[in-house]
């Protein structure tokens, strides 16, 4: 009788000790909810660091830990942010190793995206695995949406191909009277989407194209491609291409004197960085690009956009993704605040059910996108240096210019 | 009157069918010339880029990892230069050419000198001063990261259409491309006619040798590898007259670098160029009718190559 009494005494004093020491720690003691991120700081995927999500996410820590921090009512106070991010180095397995690393080493309170739809497609799966609410940044395709229902503690908030831009953008070209297309696209999940959503939306407005090329991502010289597009006399040039890509398209145009009657262009079209990159705001005056949003979309987005130039250098802007982007760290905080939680479930659950108020309105998720409604704009023309919504409808901002302005004179300097 | 209609029918249709031809054979030939220009002109890039490497590896016998790194760095340079000071870039070229063979020139005094040293033969050197360019990457891009960025930068200059011929393009392009031609001449002539190029020439085919003739071989590794972080930097501001630049992409500069280093033959100048040319042109053909195939044709020719012709076409 003695030895069973004996491992009762220890079994006892083993949970009293776990009670005493890890329970109260676990409760009282928590001052600050730790968030981690796997972020590329380094490698070809830097440039959205830097431009897109990342000054965001920073932005919003200082905003919150300057008021106090998110009101947690399970721990009956505010909580400030302290943010734990690694490098991936733009390698995606670094990434899924680290955002284990970071849940099941670092056990942090929340995660934040990675870099990329491909990215986001391995990260939602580890997310989900691990039962981690995260919502997308920079990223969103067809096919993963598609998945959505397998993974339900991720949630997309950008645009994307059919989610609604290429619709839109076939409205308005049916609008403006384009009457043919030719289409560029990298050869990945984005370029692969966008071009086949593009193609099959022109053609059931009754838009011929006549030309469909697919390029690698690290191309060099673009020039013969623009050039069969202009032999072939298209009224419309789409290019679903990354900056890389992107940027020399417009300077290559400009150069050989290609200047269709409406360009549109894919990432890097919607960064204000291309006004920078290509010559100045008069270079790119009427070319689209996916998107949009600015200063008139909202007084909420006028204030946001002041917000912006105070935080960050004019050539750091986003006029497709930084209302969005900014929108899923405001749902993240007011689900905290609305569950009184940082525990998975009651957050997953608020983010899919509830409705929110960000800078974009009144703010929902629907299959765990952000739905249409929410929307400032899906299509945008550079206009005097301004990035403004062309969509039919109460969002726009300006109506389209078409055709698209000549290519202006070299400046002196040049 | 039918027949007389279907006879002047076909009278008249003669010469505007052969007017048709005319343009369409014109078309045809003007499609081509355009292609071949385009490749010539991209290929004076590749050719710049690889003869870098090709004498860091061919006579200094570092299989420089990090090139496309000082060609990162060389395009950084022209870009301050030009939007804060307003400086040409082919100014630049001048002003930046010493700076970077300094850097490279003492890098190779102080790593790998030591390395050098530490190594029973040229082939342990071969592996670890490989190693130590892999570290030379990630410090050079982490360094660029943190002063400007991972934005892309970029500045007009010429980027205006030349028609030659009925073939449009940029003036910028054909800057580079005549640079390129201008710099490879004289570096070529620097190693033909001069007593430091024929002491370079002797120690790429027997150091050895070289060593016991007089030759200062360790001096002459070092110059090479300086020679080839010059070459770098002049490649990189050349292409910043044409595409936007970013801190990270030195790496996608290094592969084409290798491929051409491969194709013309390691060690020779000549090579070099014509590898730069040959790519250049295959490039542009490829992308002319199926841009997607480009880097799987590049990546095709560098696997035959390997296998047919290991020491490239004009190796020895």
């Amino acid at each position: 009788m003695k030895r069973p009494l004996k491992y009762f005494k220890l079994g006892t004093c083993f949970v009293v000790l776990i009670l005493l020491f890890s329970f109260p720690f676990s409760v009282y003691a928590k001052d600050k909810i730790v968030i981690g991120a796997s972020r590329s700081i380094s490698g070809p995927l830097a440039f959205f660091e830097e431009n897109a999500f990342g000054p965001l996410y920073k932005m919003w820590v200082k905003e919150i830990n300057a008021k106090g921090g998110i009101y947690v009512k399970e721990y009956g106070k505010k909580l400030p942010i302290e943010m734990l991010v690694y490098d991936d180095k733009s390698d995606m397995g670094t990434m899924t190793r680290l955002l284990d690393k970071l849940i099941l080493q670092d056990k942090v309170d929340l995660i934040l995206p990675p870099v990329s739809t491909a990215f986001l497609f391995a990260a939602s799966a580890v997310a989900n695995r691990h039962k981690y609410v995260m919502i997308g940044a920079e990223g969103g395709a067809t096919s993963l949406s598609e998945t959505m229902d397998k993974v339900p503690y991720f949630f997309m908030v950008l645009q994307f191909s059919n989610h609604y831009q290429m619709p839109v953008m076939a409205d308005i070209f049916e609008e403006i009277g384009v009457k043919s297309a030719a289409i560029n696209f990298i050869e990945d999940l984005h370029g692969i989407e966008y071009s086949g959503q593009a193609s099959n939306e022109l053609s059931k407005k009754g838009i011929a194209v006549k030309m469909i090329k697919s390029t690698p991502p690290d191309i060099k010289d673009v020039s013969p491609i623009l050039k069969e597009a202009q032999r072939l006399n298209v009224d419309a040039y789409l290019s679903f291409t990354y900056p890389p890509v992107t940027f020399p398209t417009v300077m290559t145009a400009q150069a050989i004197g290609y200047n269709p009657k409406a360009m549109l262009l894919g990432p890097g079209g919607n960064f204000e960085v291309i006004k920078y990159v290509c010559g100045g705001a008069e270079v790119v005056e009427g070319v689209m690009g996916e998107g949009a949003w600015n200063a008139k979309s909202s007084p909420a987005h006028a204030e946001f956009a002041k917000k912006l130039l105070q935080n960050m250098k004019p050539s750091q802007l986003d006029w497709w993704g930084h209302d969005v982007y900014w929108t899923a760290l405001q749902v993240l905080e007011q689900a905290i605040e609305k569950t009184g939680s940082l525990d998975h479930e009651k957050l997953r659950k608020s983010i899919a059910n509830d409705k929110f108020n960000t800078v974009l309105g009144e703010t929902w998720f629907e299959n765990q996108m952000l739905a249409e409604p929410c929307y400032a704009g899906q299509i945008g023309q550079w206009q005097n240096g301004i990035f403004e919504v062309i969509d039919p409808g109460p969002k726009r901002t300006a109506a389209p210019i078409y055709p698209k302005p000549p290519w202006p004179a070299p400046k002196p300097k040049e | 009157m039918s027949v007389h209609d279907g006879f002047l029918s076909v009278r008249s249709g003669q010469p505007a069918n052969i007017i048709t031809s005319i343009q369409e054979a014109f078309g045809m030939i003007v499609k081509i010339f355009d292609v071949l220009v385009a490749g010539l002109l991209l290929g004076g890039i590749y050719a710049l880029i690889a003869v870098g490497l090709s004498l860091q590896y061919g006579v200094a016998r570092v299989f420089n990892i990090s090139h496309g790194e000082f060609i990162m760095l060389g395009a950084f340079a022209t870009w301050i230069l030009y939007t804060t000071a307003g400086i040409n870039p082919l100014i630049s070229l001048i002003i930046c050419g010493p700076f970077v063979f300094l850097i490279g020139f003492f890098l190779h005094k102080t790593l790998f000198k030591s390395l050098l040293s530490s190594s029973p033969n040229m082939n342990v050197f071969e592996g670890k001063s490989m190693l130590a360019c892999f570290g030379l990457l990630f410090i050079i891009q982490n360094i660029a990261l943190l002063i400007w960025g991972a934005d892309f930068k970029g500045y007009s200059y010429l980027n205006v259409g030349i028609n030659f011929l009925g073939a449009v393009f940029a003036a910028n392009r054909l800057v580079t491309l005549l640079a390129a031609l201008a710099i490879g001449a004289v570096f070529y002539l620097f190693l033909a006619f001069t007593r430091m190029g024929k002491a370079i020439r002797a120690a790429a085919q027997d150091p050895k040798t070289a060593g016991l003739m007089g030759v200062n071989i360790n001096q002459v590794l070092a110059l090479c590898f300086g020679f080839g972080a010059v070459m770098a930097g002049f490649a990189g501001a050349l292409i910043s007259m044409c595409y936007p630049i970013q801190t990270t992409m030195g790496l996608e500069y290094t592969v084409i670098a290798i491929i051409v280093v491969a194709l013309g033959g390691m060690g020779s100048i000549v090579g070099s160029f014509v590898g730069g040319f040959l790519l250049g042109l295959i490039g542009s053909i490829v992308t002319s009718i199926e841009p997607s195939l480009y880097l799987i044709v590049f990546y095709f020719i560098f696997s035959l190559l390997l296998l047919v012709r290991p020491k490239g076409i004009l190796g020895r």
